[in-house]
């Protein structure tokens, strides 16, 4: 959990938020990456909840749950290097949130709070100079004290690094000072809105100087952070398993004794997990389980709606691999706007939600979620379901019924279920939709290679929209799979990553949306809503809009 | 002896190097790529460039093979792309898993099949055949991993019986161990066991219509003693085989019986390394897996003839 919740167990709940408010006001004013509102469904009963709401859980109740205990969560899918340089999965990042706090965090609505730093940063007028204050008296789990130095010891590494993956989430920094042990100094070659996000991300977890010293690369063999709990041991493909830190600087505010996460990448062997009692928690529920567990009394199921999107990709230029100049491809699909906006006309995106995932998923028709600060009408516009403008627009481009496009799909049962749904559902439009589908690594592999004409795939989402939408449809840029290039949304999207003001980059990614949807390179189909199923045994576990299960606080009820 | 032992050593060496090279090839043949499959969301052309060139991928494939062998002969497996953990690593937690797994699945399944297949062919065309038939066939059908969801629904979920997930090492608790892993031990033996039941009846069948067992029921021998030390032991033979075959088999089954247990042995390890396209973890296990086979396959040379004095072990063309 937060920084602020750790808080919420001294300070009365009312005073948190109006700090949390006021830290957003002043970052409004100085650095241009804040928050606004929330998604206004915010449920924070922790309860069963019915499909399509939002229930984020709420920390713990320090009176109601017991000291001890050895929390066990089933998870989906592997975390890789659990290196805050390295690691490039979201389930590190669930592991790293009970290990490895960050400068700044994210809470349930979608705000960036100070953690590690005691404030949000201020930045110099001309954008170019960012100051962090730290916090006092903290310790790495190793025991050695959390100062400027390590904080620039790890931001240097992440720049460094020759497989860092952080590099370019932290934008044009061009150097790193400590001019004091409680302040850190960025200095910037220009402005770069995102980084405040990219901080509330791995790129501000801080690793202890002395162990990133003695470990060097091997750094994920035993990871040292400031955090309620410490790394202990990790059985590869099956196991992790963290101790309580009783060098954390709120260590009080910590119940459990070890926290492990169980490798099971069947939904099914999750759930049966969670009934036995062998787990508490489990991450990923699949949709077609969610409705029987909310029946069932002895679990909770935590919901939040994803920051990122799930969407098809039309390969309009991609010809010599993503990251190079786009080239024409001589398909009507990737020539003629006009095709790729029959195609979308013809796709009902709530029945494909309804029919596909029982309604617990959310329609998207843009990069960008409801639930961010920088969300606007237009970017929530959408085209209108209607088969006939489909046949209209196919019958004006010149191209003969049914017009037969091939998609490239992740063989996963639910990817599956989409797609025969959306091959359905098109006929009516007057396409012939094919589904070619292969496994999760050839799917990467044929994407970024150009072998295809239509993909599904989506992105977890981060908390700056700069991350969830300039890499995608950037022209060149590194995950443009679409080979899409569009100057003026280029032009669009650099001012809106240089925009001092928050109101301004919403009204320029607005615009950004709007042409978005003229050209149709990407079509959003719909926002996951992360599952996770809770024992009520289990008190104060959270799940925010960053996806990341929060189980730090968490203890087992009395 | 010696020359036949040697002769064997040299067919199994060479064996080992044509497995290494079909693997090598064989898994950069598969579509994807490991630094992709790594470098997930998050991955930008300078962050593939730099997981290849760290791991060698960036290298062609002849030079990637001479490191590999280089390094092999020196028993360094190299480190997983996924993890960053030494294969090695890997494999030594791995390993005693499975073998655990195998092993107490196998004498599940031998006392089992043979208690059962004895009992068949001896009470022949009574119920107790028909029952031993019955279960044989149902171990033969039905596959591994419905049976594992069926225990672990009704003996882990509902009863409480048997944890449904984990593993405890021997060495911390010997007990919390054997609970962890006699559920998943018995449905992976199940099929093994209803082989060697089948096989085990035919033969003792065959044994008690023998000559030699009509001589020692004459004798005035007790019919325990005829059944286990005549015709039983003359009929072990086959089932020595048929475990020996079916090794393999029992390896592929523990892939399933793993993944649905959460057990971090070998069969979980190979499924995760080939979805990640961890070439060093992949490659490992597959040559681990041909030494065992070449190993099991020479064992089950040399018992022949301590089972049955008849079979001797020779150099010379027979």
């Amino acid at each position: 959990m937060t920084n602020l919740s750790v808080s919420a167990t001294s300070l009365p709940r009312r005073r948190v938020l109006r700090v949390a408010v006021a830290a957003a006001a002043v970052v409004c004013t100085v650095v241009a990456c804040s928050p606004v509102s929330n998604s206004g469904e915010g449920d924070k009963s922790g309860g069963n909840q019915s499909a399509g709401q939002d229930s984020f859980g709420t920390p713990a109740d320090p009176a109601a749950v017991k000291q001890g205990g050895k929390l066990v969560i089933a998870l989906s899918a592997e975390p890789d290097a659990l290196d805050p340089t390295l690691s490039r999965s979201l389930y590190s990042r669930y592991v790293f949130q009970a290990m490895c706090q960050k400068l700044y965090d994210v809470n349930e609505q979608a705000q960036v709070v100070p953690q590690l730093a005691t404030a949000l940063p201020t930045t110099s007028s001309d954008g170019r100079t960012v100051t962090i204050p730290l916090r006092q008296g903290v310790r790495f789990a190793d025991g050695t004290p959390f100062d400027s130095a390590a904080v620039k010891a790890t931001l240097q590494r992440h720049l460094t690094n020759a497989r860092s993956a952080r590099k370019s989430e932290l934008g044009p920094i061009d150097g790193v000072d400590a001019p004091d042990a409680q302040t850190v100094v960025l200095r910037l070659k220009q402005p770069f809105a995102p980084l405040l996000g990219a901080l509330a991300d791995r790129a501000g977890m801080i690793m202890s100087a002395k162990a990133l010293q003695s470990l060097g690369d091997d750094f994920a063999s035993a990871p040292v952070c400031v955090g309620p709990f410490k790394f202990a041991k990790r059985v590869p493909q099956n196991s992790i398993e963290v101790v309580k830190d009783p060098n954390y600087y709120e260590a009080n505010a910590v119940h459990l004794d070890t926290i492990t996460w169980r490798i099971l990448s069947d939904a099914s062997i999750r759930a049966a997990n969670l009934r036995s009692g062998d787990a508490q928690v489990a991450d990923s529920v699949s949709t077609q389980d969610v409705a029987s567990l909310r029946q069932d009394a002895s679990v909770s199921v935590l919901q939040s709606q994803s920051l990122g999107y799930q969407g098809l990709t039309i390969n309009i230029g991609n010809v010599d691999g993503v990251g190079t100049a786009p080239k024409p491809i001589n398909r009507p699909l990737a020539q003629n706007a006009k095709v790729r906006q029959a195609f979308e006309h013809a796709i009902d995106r709530k029945a494909l939600v309804d029919a596909v995932f029982n309604g617990e998923h959310a329609v998207a028709c843009s990069p960008i979620s409801p639930a961010s600060s920088f969300s606007s009408p237009e970017a929530q516009t959408c085209p209108a379901h209607d088969p006939a403008k489909a046949k209209q627009l196919l019958a004006e481009a010149g191209v003969q019924t049914p017009y037969t496009v091939t998609m490239l799909a992740s063989n996963t049962p639910d990817t599956l279920r989409l797609a025969q749904a959306l091959q359905s559902m098109l006929k009516d439009g007057g396409f012939d939709l094919k589904i070619n589908p292969v496994e999760y690594s050839s799917l990467l592999d044929e994407q970024d290679r150009g072998n295809f004409e239509l993909l599904q795939l989506g992105w977890s989402g981060r908390i700056d929209p700069d991350a969830n939408i300039t890499n995608f449809v950037g022209t060149k840029a590194s995950q443009n799979v679409s080979g899409y290039s569009n100057p003026q949304l280029d032009t669009l999207l650099t001012q809106a990553r240089q925009a001092g003001d928050i109101e301004e980059r919403k009204k320029l990614y607005g615009q950004a949306v709007t042409l978005l949807q003229q050209d149709d390179a990407l079509i959003y189909l719909y926002r996951q809503r992360n599952l996770t199923a809770v024992s009520k045994q289990i008190q104060g576990l959270q799940v925010f809009p960053d996806g990341v299960l929060r189980a730090a606080f968490a203890g087992f009820a009395k | 002896m010696a020359r036949y032992l040697l002769t064997r050593a040299w067919q199994s060496a060479l064996t080992l190097l044509m497995s290494t090279i079909v693997v090598f090839v064989g898994v950069r043949a598969l579509p994807g790529d490991p630094a992709l499959a790594l470098a997930g969301e998050d991955r930008s052309p300078e962050a593939l460039e730099a997981i290849r060139r760290h791991y060698g991928l960036d290298q062609p494939l002849p030079v990637q093979f001479a490191q590999y062998v280089e390094r092999l002969v020196q028993g360094d497996f190299g480190v997983s792309i996924r993890t960053g953990t030494p294969v090695s690593s890997m494999l030594t937690t791995a390993l005693p898993v499975t073998v655990e797994l195998s092993v107490l699945a196998i004498l599940i399944a031998a006392a089992l099949g043979v208690g059962a297949g004895v009992l068949a062919a001896v009470r022949r065309g009574r119920p107790a055949e028909w029952l031993a038939n019955g279960l044989a066939l149902i171990g033969l059908s039905v596959p591994h991993f419905w049976l594992g969801l069926l225990a672990i629904l009704y003996l882990a979920v509902a009863t409480n019986l048997f944890p449904a997930s984990g593993f405890v090492p021997i060495l911390e608790d010997p007990v919390d161990n054997l609970h962890h892993i006699v559920l998943p031990a018995v449905i992976l033996g199940t099929g093994l066991a209803a082989i060697i039941m089948r096989q085990t009846r035919s033969a003792m069948l065959d044994s008690l219509s023998s000559d030699y067992v009509r001589t020692a029921k004459a004798k005035g021998l007790r019919p325990r003693a005829v059944i286990t030390r005549h015709a039983l032991r003359n009929s072990l033979i086959v089932v020595v085989t048929v475990v020996g075959l079916q090794l393999g088999g029992l390896i592929s089954g523990a892939v399933v019986t793993e993944q649905i247990f959460g057990l971090p042995g070998f069969g979980k390890m190979t499924i995760d390394a080939v979805f990640q396209r961890d070439y060093p973890v992949i490659q490992a296990v597959v040559l681990l897996t041909a030494t065992a086979y070449i190993v099991i396959n020479f064992f089950v040379d040399l018992l022949y003839s301590v089972i049955d004095p008849r079979i001797r072990v020779t150099g010379d063309p027979a």
